[in-house]
């Protein structure tokens, strides 16, 4: 397998060659550390690379395959967003805060991927606390998108965007509570799934918004992106927001057809307000190729989609309550940015805090009406193409608009995956959302989709 | 519907006992104007009746404790 193939293959193909005694895990691992070394002076994307751990999670998954294991996730190696508690390893959350604590335990769902059989490669950079873009005076040094090194790879989970689409992992964990998923699967050209609220476990997890937190799985294809899901989704008694809810066979159904499915295309006014022309062409475009699948593309009112920024004053707010005392006794341990942020969610009052989240189970029911009719909601994930850092720094232009919190404060699954490039070069994306606990519907037609093109197989300049 | 002002920031934050650099307190205008246009454009009380509440479903919801 020549080296390019081996860094950029898929979790099925890896499990096939693995059990075809092409290729070990050890062999992967090594070239994928290899490569890390390599690309991180310029990427940034680890915190932490835990050769030692993968080298010893590799000649395990080895033995296993000997041993004739056949789980599909045996071997395969994975980052985790540093927000993810890992036993005995660092884990900062982007922030100096945190530069030097080491947890006692894993989060719930390490623990799950690496019972499947993962290599833990290492821990990935994020946004600090999910929330602060890392300015050029900050402790750590903020992930760069392989596609144009001038350009964020999105955040929160900015390292595993960047190293899925750069190909030092093969999957990755992020988190998304406004898009901290959705958004570097958009910027960085791969793929990304805010499961349903309560379908992946918290616990173990840094906070930044109860009610808005999620955990989920990123990867360079819808298929991956299953495989993880179908290792990490169940009940967990550690989260209180764990659901009980079955799990479905997330695998299997892949490669079925999405003809008859109804697709609801949900207040073009909204989710297309200000969007680069070439990111409303490639939306088109992608609406045309899913048509030409048997599906049937309509509009759908929504009109309470407006009241959606509201969700700033949720997650504000609950992020402040998480954060008050240290932002009042150490200010100065956090960066300029997310200080100021955070403290502007103090600013808000109670009232206004009720409010929000009345109009927030509003517009939640009313998008919940909307799936009575049709299966599935498709808007671009982002209404532009990935910005420049420069761009990012200047908070005059204000927060970045985007199309993904409404399935924050919804609680809806919703699954980023590339559509097409900009003139530059940089990687647009679609949005799939679905019914509460339908992944397996959602990940159908992105799967679907990703078939019938061929932007998930571009590689980035690096 | 009215823009947050400046003068409103700061008040805001005195009364909760924080302090903002100079230099942020325009984006930190924007991001109460923009998080704030839904709530000042609707009459609470004319909103259906929804509540915040907690709700307990049998297949999408459970607590920590199995109830």
């Amino acid at each position: 397998m020549a080296r390019d193939d081996l860094h950029y293959a898929s979790i099925r193909d890896l499990g096939q060659r693995f059990r075809e005694r092409k290729l070990s895990p050890v062999e992967l691992t090594t070239a994928l550390l290899e490569r890390i070394e390599a690309l991180e002076p310029k990427l940034h994307t680890f915190v932490t690379v835990t050769a030692e751990r993968a080298l010893a999670d590799a000649k395990a998954a080895e033995a296993a395959l000997g041993r004739g294991d056949t789980r599909p996730l045996l071997g395969i190696p994975v980052g985790y967003k540093d927000l993810y508690f890992t036993r005995g390893i660092k884990t900062t959350a982007g922030s100096a805060l945190l530069e030097n604590w080491v947890p006692t335990t894993d989060a719930t769902c390490v623990t799950r991927l690496q019972d499947a059989g993962c290599v833990m490669l290492g821990k990935l950079i994020t946004h600090e606390f999910a929330w602060g873009i890392q300015t050029p005076e900050h402790r750590f040094k903020p992930a760069r998108n392989p596609w144009n090194l001038d350009h964020i790879p999105g955040g929160s989970s900015s390292g595993s965007g960047a190293a899925l689409a750069a190909g030092l992992c093969v999957g990755a964990l992020g988190s998304d509570t406004g898009g901290s998923i959705r958004g570097p699967a958009s910027f960085s050209g791969i793929v990304g799934l805010k499961p349903t609220y309560g379908r992946c476990s918290r616990a173990g997890v840094v906070t930044l918004s109860w009610t808005l937190d999620h955990t989920g799985p990123m990867a360079r294809t819808v298929e991956d992106c299953a495989y993880l899901l179908q290792a990490l989704a169940g009940h967990d008694p550690a989260d209180p927001a764990s659901s009980r809810a079955p799990v479905s066979d997330y695998v299997t159904p892949l490669g079925a057809s999405v003809r008859g499915f109804k697709i609801g295309v949900p207040a073009r006014d909204f989710f297309l307000e200000g969007a680069d022309p070439e990111v409303a062409r490639a939306f088109e475009q992608a609406l045309q190729t899913l048509q030409t699948l048997g599906a049937d593309v309509r509009d759908v009112p929504l009109p309470h989609i407006w009241d959606s920024p509201s969700f700033m004053v949720i997650m504000a707010s609950e992020a402040f309550a998480y954060h008050e005392r240290d932002v009042r006794e150490r200010p100065e341990m956090y960066g300029d940015l997310l200080r100021e942020r955070l403290v502007h969610g103090g600013l808000y009052t109670s009232a206004e805090y009720v409010q929000a989240m009345r109009l927030r189970e509003r517009l939640r029911r009313e998008m919940l009406g909307v799936l009575g009719t049709v299966d599935l909601l498709a808007t671009p994930t982002s209404p532009k193409p990935a910005p420049t850092f420069a761009t990012m720094y200047d908070t005059s232009l204000g927060f970045p608009r985007s199309n993904t919190p409404p399935f924050n404060i919804s609680g809806l699954p919703a699954l980023a995956l590339p559509c097409g490039f900009s003139t530059r070069g940089l990687p647009l994306s679609l949005q799939l959302a679905g019914r509460p606990f339908d992944e397996a519907t959602v990940l159908r037609a992105g799967h679907a989709y990703e078939r019938a093109t061929e932007w998930h197989t571009r590689r980035p300049p690096v | 519907m009215s823009d947050v002002t400046l003068d409103e920031v700061k008040k805001r934050a005195q009364a909760a006992g924080l302090t903002l650099r100079e230099d942020r307190l325009e984006m930190v205008r924007r991001l109460l104007t923009d998080a704030l246009a839904p709530l000042r454009k609707t009459d609470s009380r004319a909103v259906q009746a929804i509540e915040p509440a907690v709700t307990f479903d049998a297949t999408g919801g459970g607590t920590a404790d199995g109830t």
